[in-house]
C-alpha cells in the first residue's frame, strides 16, 4: 500500500467515519430520546461485540449465506437457461419476454403468501423467494448482455464455420462477459434483499430473523448491531467479490474502469 | 477452372416498403492464386459483394460458384478479415489465431505449431502473449491475417482492411501481404477505395460504377513485377488510368447525392 492510496482514500474516510460518530455521540449526549429508542455509539459496539462472542451473529452468517447460495445458484442455473432461450428463439422472446418483464417487476416480497402456502414455513419458502426475486432480473440482464455483443464477433464465428452451443460458448458469452458480470452483481443485491425479507416474517434463524429478535426482546442496541452486520457483508460482496471480478475482466478486455 | 465464378443478376436490400438495388450485372471470374482488386465509390456495394462471396448474406438474385458449386452458406475455406477486424478482446494475440484451429477441434499440439508458423510469418512472435488492446493498430492488422491465414483458407476477402492506419504502417503492410501472399499462394479478393493501394497489390483491378445501381465498369491487368511499391513509375502510371475511370463514377455519386 503506497502512502498515496492512505493518503487519498484512508484518510478521507477515517476522518468522515470519525466525524459521523461523533455527530451521532452528540445526539446521544442532546438525549433526543430515551436509551431504549435512540442506542449510543457504544451500546451497539457492545452489543456488536457480544453477537460474535456469543456466536449467534456467526451462525446467523452461515444460515444466511446457505440459503443465499442455494437460491441464487439456482437463479444463475435457471436464469441462465431461460437468458440463452430468449436469445435463441424470437418466438419466445416475443411471448414469455412480456411475462418475464412481468415478473421481475414483481417485488420478490409478494411471493412469500405463495411460497407459504406450497411450502409452509419452512426452508423451503425462503429459498423459494429468493430464486424467484433474482431469476428473473438475471434473465433479462443476460439476455440483454448476449444480445448486445458486438455483431462482427458473430460474424467471425459464423465465418469461421462456428455455430449453434460452439458459438455461444466461445462467441457470446465471452464478449458479453463484463455485461454479465453486472447482471450477476445485480441479481446478487436482489437475492440479498429477498432474503432478508423473507428471513423477517418467521423463526428462521438467519440473519433477517435476529434483526427482528432485537425488535422483539426491545433491544435496540442488538436491532443496529445486526443491520451493520447486513450492510457490512453487502459492502464486502459488492466490492471486494463482485468489483474485484469486473475490475479483472475489464483489465483484460482493456476497457475503462467503470 | 477458376476458383470463385460470380454471376450475380441483381441484389437488393429491402428498405423501408421498397426495394433498394444495389448493383446488377456483376460478372467476373477469379483463378486460383489471384489477387484481385475491388474499386469503386462508396455505396457501389463492394462489402456487399464481398459479404455474398463469404456467404454472409446469402439473398441474391444470380449465382457465385466456389469450385463448381454453389456458395449459400459460410465455409471456412472463404475467410473474410473484416473492416473492424472483430479480434476478440478476451483472448491474447496466440489465442486469437488460435481460435479457428480449436473450434475445429484440431488437436493442441498441431494447433501450437501452425500458431507458432503464423506468429512468425507476421513477425509478431514477441506479441504473442499481449492482449490485444495492448498492440498497435499495424500488428492488429497482421494478427487479423494470421488468424484468417491459420485456418489455411484458398481465398481472403479482405474489406478495406487498411484504411484505418497512418501512411507507414500501411507501406509497411503492402509489403508484408505482397510477401505473405507469395509464400501462402492464396487467393485474394481485397476491396478498397484507394486506387494506389489496389494497383500497388492487385494483379487485376475490377473498377464498379457509380451508384445507385452499381455494375462492373472496367479492369485492368496489373503486370508488373513484384515487390511493388507505391511510389513506383509503373504503379502511378496504371493509377492514373485506374483514377480515370474511377474520377467520372466518383462524380457522379456526388450528384446523386447532393443534387438527386
Amino acid at each position: 500500500m503506497t502512502t498515496n492510496f492512505i493518503r487519498s482514500r484512508i484518510v478521507p474516510c477515517a476522518l468522515f467515519y470519525t466525524a459521523l460518530l461523533l455527530g451521532w455521540q452528540v445526539l446521544v449526549v442532546l438525549r433526543i430520546g430515551p436509551s431504549y429508542i435512540f442506542p449510543s455509539p457504544l451500546n451497539v459496539a457492545l452489543s456488536l461485540a457480544e453477537g460474535f462472542r456469543d456466536r449467534s451473529f456467526w451462525f446467523g452468517i452461515l444460515v444466511s449465506f446457505r440459503r443465499l447460495l442455494t437460491g441464487f445458484s439456482l437463479a444463475i442455473a435457471v436464469g441462465g437457461v431461460l437468458g440463452a432461450l430468449l436469445l435463441k428463439s424470437r418466438t419466445f422472446e416475443k411471448t414469455a419476454g412480456s411475462l418475464i418483464l412481468g415478473l421481475q417487476t414483481l417485488p420478490s416480497i409478494c411471493w412469500f403468501p405463495l411460497a407459504l402456502v406450497w411450502f409452509g414455513l419452512s426452508e423451503g419458502s425462503i429459498i423459494f423467494v429468493v430464486v424467484m426475486g433474482s431469476v428473473f432480473s438475471f434473465t433479462m440482464t443476460i439476455h440483454a448482455g448476449l444480445k448486445n455483443i458486438p455483431p462482427i464477433y458473430v460474424n467471425i464465428g459464423r465465418n469461421m464455420g462456428v455455430r449453434g452451443p460452439a458459438l455461444l460458448w466461445d462467441v457470446f458469452i465471452p464478449a458479453a462477459l463484463p455485461s454479465l458480470l453486472l447482471g450477476l452483481r445485480q441479481s446478487w443485491a436482489f437475492a440479498w434483499r429477498s432474503l432478508l425479507a423473507g428471513e423477517l416474517l418467521f423463526n428462521s434463524q438467519g440473519l433477517g430473523f435476529l434483526l427482528n429478535m432485537g425488535r422483539e426482546l426491545n433491544d435496540i442496541n442488538r436491532v443496529v448491531a445486526v443491520m451493520l452486520v447486513i450492510m457490512a457483508i453487502g459492502v464486502f460482496i459488492d466490492k471486494l467479490v463482485f468489483g474485484r471480478m469486473e475490475l479483472a475482466v475489464r483489465t483484460r478486455y482493456g476497457l475503462k474502469p467503470s | 477452372m477458376p476458383i470463385l465464378k460470380v454471376d450475380i443478376a441483381s441484389k437488393s436490400y429491402p428498405a423501408n416498403a421498397e426495394t433498394l438495388l444495389v448493383f446488377e450485372k456483376i460478372r467476373f471470374e477469379i483463378g486460383r492464386g489471384e489477387f484481385v482488386c475491388l474499386v469503386g465509390p462508396s455505396g457501389c456495394g463492394k462489402t456487399t459483394l464481398l459479404n455474398i462471396l463469404a456467404g454472409l448474406d446469402p439473398r441474391y438474385e444470380g449465382e457465385v460458384l466456389f469450385k463448381g458449386r454453389r456458395v449459400d452458406g459460410c465455409d471456412a475455406d472463404r475467410l473474410m478479415i473484416f473492416q473492424e477486424l472483430g479480434l476478440f478482446p478476451w483472448l491474447t494475440v496466440r489465442e486469437n489465431i488460435a481460435f479457428g484451429l480449436k473450434c475445429k477441434k484440431v488437436p493442441a499440439a498441431k494447433r501450437a505449431r501452425i500458431c507458432s508458423e503464423y506468429l512468425h510469418m507476421v513477425d509478431l512472435a514477441r506479441f504473442q502473449d499481449s492482449y490485444i488492446h495492448e498492440i498497435s493498430a499495424g500488428m492488429k492488422q497482421r494478427v487479423a491475417l494470421a488468424r484468417a491465414l491459420a485456418m489455411d483458407p484458398e481465398v481472403l476477402l479482405m474489406d478495406e482492411p487498411f484504411s484505418s492506419l497512418d501512411a507507414q504502417a500501411r507501406d509497411l503492410l503492402y509489403e508484408e501481404l505482397q510477401r505473405i501472399w507469395g509464400i501462402t499462394k492464396k487467393t485474394i479478393v481485397f476491396v478498397t477505395h484507394n486506387v494506389r493501394e489496389a494497383v500497388c497489390l492487385g494483379d487485376r483491378i475490377l473498377v464498379f460504377s457509380a451508384p445507385p445501381v452499381a455494375r462492373l465498369k472496367a479492369s485492368f491487368s496489373v503486370g508488373l513485377p513484384r515487390p511493388r511499391t507505391i511510389e513506383a513509375n509503373g504503379v502511378i502510371d496504371i493509377v492514373k488510368c485506374v483514377f480515370g475511370e474511377l474520377k467520372s463514377e466518383i462524380r457522379k455519386t456526388y450528384d446523386h447525392e447532393f443534387h438527386p
